[in-house]
């Protein structure tokens, strides 16, 4: 039973409301769901200096009430009609999604265009969610092995631009100095419908959909001004070290971090699949050598957040390697993977399985892929082809893109971004092995 | 955009719901092979994917006694060679066929999975089939495994969460095997390659098997196929196992694992309650959901929308085969442990003395069929619903007939469940976290043993 390759269509449709909020369809008549996400085009880069963490402590408050729907009615509201409901902070968006049966969508779009309007919370909801946020930082990254590991660690260390280099859960103090006013005042300069793409898929008529959108969201008042961001990055010459202290595992854990070209780039594509050739689970280069060949490493994994990030961004290896190994040795025996690539490249009986996998992690990214929602990866990625490539329909042809890549182009790559001078290196050092080399 | 004026939207109040879209379950195909192997198919076109699951109904449970931990190292080096591939090639085979592969046990269960694209379905079958009958456990992978999972029990270790769930399983299952989740590294050390080699010749055989497929496939050439790859195994079945009971439970009992320095303390508190099969089980799903089982739940509510002792509390009952538990949880700040056991304790004994409301028996109805009925528009979700039904025996209407058990439920069945099942007489309760902050407050609650993290008991 080996068929012919399938090819997957997605069907897509758009449009810009008057106050400029775009409004993505994707119909699925295959089960009585939607799913519907507002992604605002405002992320951790963006926050205000001297308020790290701030763009997630102000996602948990778009959950404290809006102008009709009080502290809790949003989650009410969507549990009671069926459904689950999230919102996740990153670093060029943030969003809110819910995935309801479908007799709820007017209810979904309604909620959601409450809390575009306007925001109704005080200074007890704010002490309250920066409380949950810090038990947040503490179960995820205090009080965990590996916490915050590579995320929070590679950045400062990587980067010097402060949007790129901070610190994007947030210190304690600047989660303490937030205030309301703080709070409306990135509400308003961000949250505004010319700043925002609604999306809606599963199983509805499109024209119906979209005629619910304007009903609920047109007369929204747009953002006159949308503040312009740099985040570009001054450029590298050397390499960037770091060290940070593991304080409960066991084992040396490195991240190297190469930094990635532009989004949508012809190089940006060929970053995709050395990502690949790379990682891509136990056949991939890394795996193979540090794993299972030298056995130096109990794991290794890594990627590249190619899709969804509009700035400077790298692809980043993790490696756990056993005590008895040098964290520098173990970093000279993954250089030999990267030098092998430059001069030796890649043969087509490997890159085009690489390229066969690519594309069936593509399609389950599409059906479902990083929440258990139904077609939550397609929502994200319809997203992030909307707000940064003004292109919903990319989500049908990017593909093409990963599937060209060549091996001589693979191997100019690797010249060209995976030297040193591209990269940065961040060893946790377990705290019982404080001195050891 | 050139838009007409819209007339003004009344903006007050939440719309209503629409009418309800009659939730169609897939058509399954179900057959059992000579052999034994019992076959679930159900096609799902929308994605040019398929989604396999082989399981074995044996896993860590029947080894707990004599060796820990050997399902689960066994279904990890079952990947690493058959008799025809060595291991880079399984997986070079894999990565040509889009294939993703797991392997892992659980306390019942040992499974195979693979997700792939459906050009490849008979290759993915193939794949399977040659892991499950001539899996080859070479040494030298072994022993890589081994290692590899010795620095995962370390791991394991220092991680709170990890620590308090091991300890409440200890502490409620006693001499049952369900008490052991993971073994001592002594005890992984002490495992052969013999050992390996015999859990698998005599659990991984198609009479204990049940294989679920879901995907882009026309059923009847998929049973054909697995009648191909899977139909000349043959295998006895294992003798089944008794286990001894686990204890009663009188009293609530504090147990205290000691990890000097955290800045957090994680709260878990339990009972044994019942399985799935159980005709009590749809009351207590309904009861747990309002308790501490979803986001709109009294136990979030309280302790994280009012009080912001923490950032994702909940409760859940576990349904392992034999024996089911309940369990609440709460990571929360050092100073907050003994007001967060009260108001743990308040929402427990609050669902069992006083009925629900209508509105919030309603709503955790709806939220909780309406999550049911999501699980159809995926191959994961269906696959998981399928697995649940035929693993546990279920009625062989269960998809079709869940969401109407859920809503038949009356107010005094939710209060009925909650008096049996949620003991917050006789909970028992573990802390992890750094005692000389919270032995003082835990110890309001009942006595106090204390451990460090390998397990030792502290003075």
């Amino acid at each position: 039973m080996t068929g012919p390759a399938k090819h997957l269509h997605i069907p897509v449709e758009h449009t810009t409301l008057a106050n400029g909020l775009r409004v993505v369809t994707s119909p699925d008549r295959s089960a009585p769901f939607v799913t519907v996400g507002v992604y605002y085009q405002i992320g951790f880069r963006l926050e205000p200096h001297g308020r790290s963490g701030f763009a997630h402590l102000f996602e948990h408050m778009m959950f404290q009430g809006s102008e009709n729907a009080g502290k809790m009615e949003h989650i009410r509201l969507i549990n009671s009609s069926g459904g689950m409901l999230n919102g996740t902070t990153n670093y060029d968006i943030t969003n809110y999604f819910e995935s309801v049966p479908s007799n709820a969508l007017e209810r979904v779009l309604w909620l959601e265009a409450d809390r575009m309007r306007a925001l109704k919370v005080d200074d007890e909801n704010l002490r309250n969610q920066r409380d949950v946020v810090k038990e947040e930082v503490r179960v995820n990254v205090m009080n965990q092995p590996y916490g915050g590991f590579p995320w929070l660690d590679l950045p400062p260390v990587a980067f010097r631009n402060w949007a790129n280099a901070h610190n994007f859960y947030g210190d304690f103090v600047d989660l303490d100095a937030a205030t309301l006013a703080d709070v409306q005042k990135f509400f308003h300069t961000y949250y505004a419908p010319n700043n925002a793409v609604l999306l809606m898929l599963g199983d509805f008529e499109p024209a119906q959909a979209f005629a619910l959108a304007k009903k609920y969201f047109e007369d929204i008042p747009p953002q006159a001004k949308l503040p312009h961001a740099d985040v570009s990055e001054p450029p590298q010459t050397e390499e960037r070290r770091g060290e940070v202290e593991e304080k409960f595992g066991p084992l040396p854990a490195i991240a190297v971090g190469y930094t990635m070209p532009q989004r949508e780039s012809a190089d940006w594509y060929i970053a995709g699949i050395i990502d690949r050739v790379l990682h891509g689970g136990r056949a991939g280069r890394g795996y193979r050598k540090l794993v299972l060949d030298e056995q130096i490493a109990v794991d290794i994994d890594g990627g590249a957040d190619l899709l969804e990030t509009n700035g400077p961004t790298q692809m980043v290896t993790r490696i756990y390697h056993k005590p008895e190994f040098t964290s520098e040795g173990t970093v000279a025996v993954f250089d030999e993977i990267i030098e092998e690539l430059q001069q030796k490249g890649i043969e087509y009986a490997e890159l085009d399985p690489v390229k066969v996998k690519f594309r069936s992690d593509y399609y389950s990214m599409l059906e479902s892929g990083g929440y258990p929602m139904p077609r939550f990866g397609l929502m994200h990625l319809l997203a992030c082809f909307t707000l940064f490539d003004g292109d919903p329909h990319r989500v049908n042809k990017i593909l093409d893109g990963f599937l060209a890549v060549t091996p001589d182009q693979v191997q100019a790559f690797s010249k060209k971004y995976l030297v040193a001078r591209n990269r940065a290196v961040v060893v946790r050092r377990p705290t019982a092995l404080a001195g050891a080399r | 955009m050139n838009a007409p004026v819209a007339p003004a939207v009344a903006r007050a109040n939440a719309p209503a719901l629409a009418p309800e879209t009659r939730v169609a379950w897939p058509k399954r195909t179900v057959a059992t092979l000579a052999n034994g192997l019992q076959v679930v198919l159900v096609e799902s076109r929308t994605f040019p994917k398929i989604t396999v699951q082989l399981y074995f109904r044996s896993g860590n449970a029947v080894v707990s006694h004599s060796a820990p931990g050997l399902a689960e190292i066994t279904a990890t080096v079952v990947r690493s060679g058959t008799d025809a591939r060595p291991s880079r090639q399984i997986e070079e085979d894999l990565r040509r066929m889009g294939a993703g592969l797991g392997t892992n046990a659980g306390a019942d269960l040992s499974a195979i999975s693979a997700q792939g694209l459906a050009e490849f379905s008979g290759g993915i079958l193939e794949l399977m089939a040659d892991l499950a009958r001539h899996a080859s456990f070479p040494a030298e992978e072994f022993e890589r495994e081994r290692r590899q999972r010795l620095e995962e029990l370390k791991i394991e270790r220092t991680t709170p969460g990890f620590l308090a769930s091991e300890r409440l399983r200890r502490v409620l299952f006693g001499a049952h095997p369900y008490a052991v989740v993971s073994p001592t590294e002594a005890q992984l050390a002490a495992i052969t390659r013999d050992q390996l080699v015999e859990f698998y010749q005599k659990h991984y055989v198609p009479a204990e098997s049940l294989l679920v497929v879901v995907g882009d496939f026309v059923a009847a050439e998929m049973l054909e196929q697995i009648e191909k790859v899977f139909g000349a195994w043959r295998a006895p079945k294992p003798a089944h196992l008794e286990s001894a009971p686990p204890p009663h439970h009188s009293g609530r009992h504090v147990y205290l694992v000691h990890l000097p320095g955290s800045v957090q303390t994680q709260v878990l508190l339990g009972n044994l309650s019942i399985t799935r099969r159980d005709p009590d089980w749809y009351r207590l799903v309904v009861a747990n959901s309002i308790l501490g089982g979803a986001f709109h739940s009294r136990l979030v509510l309280n302790i994280r929308e009012q009080k912001g002792y923490t950032y994702s509390p909940g409760s859940g009952v576990n349904a392992l085969r034999q024996q089911g538990y309940f369990t609440m949880r709460a990571a929360v700040r050092n100073d907050v442990v003994a007001a967060t056991l009260t108001e743990m304790f308040y929402e427990i004994d609050r669902m069992r003395s006083l009925a629900v409301t209508d509105e919030e028996l309603s709503s955790a109805q709806s939220y909780i069929t309406g999550v049911f009925s999501l699980g159809v528009a995926t191959q994961d979700g269906l696959l998981g619903q399928l697995a649940t039904a035929y693993l546990d025996q279920l009625p062989s209407d269960y998809l079709e007939t869940y969401r109407e058990r859920i809503r038949a439920l009356t107010s005094a069945d939710v209060l009925a469940a909650a008096r049996r099942h949620f003991d917050s007489a006789n909970a028992q309760i573990v802390i992890v976290g750094d005692r000389t902050q919270i032995a003082e407050q835990a110890s309001l609650f009942g006595p106090i043993t204390a451990y460090d993290a390998q397990g030792n008991k502290l003075d």
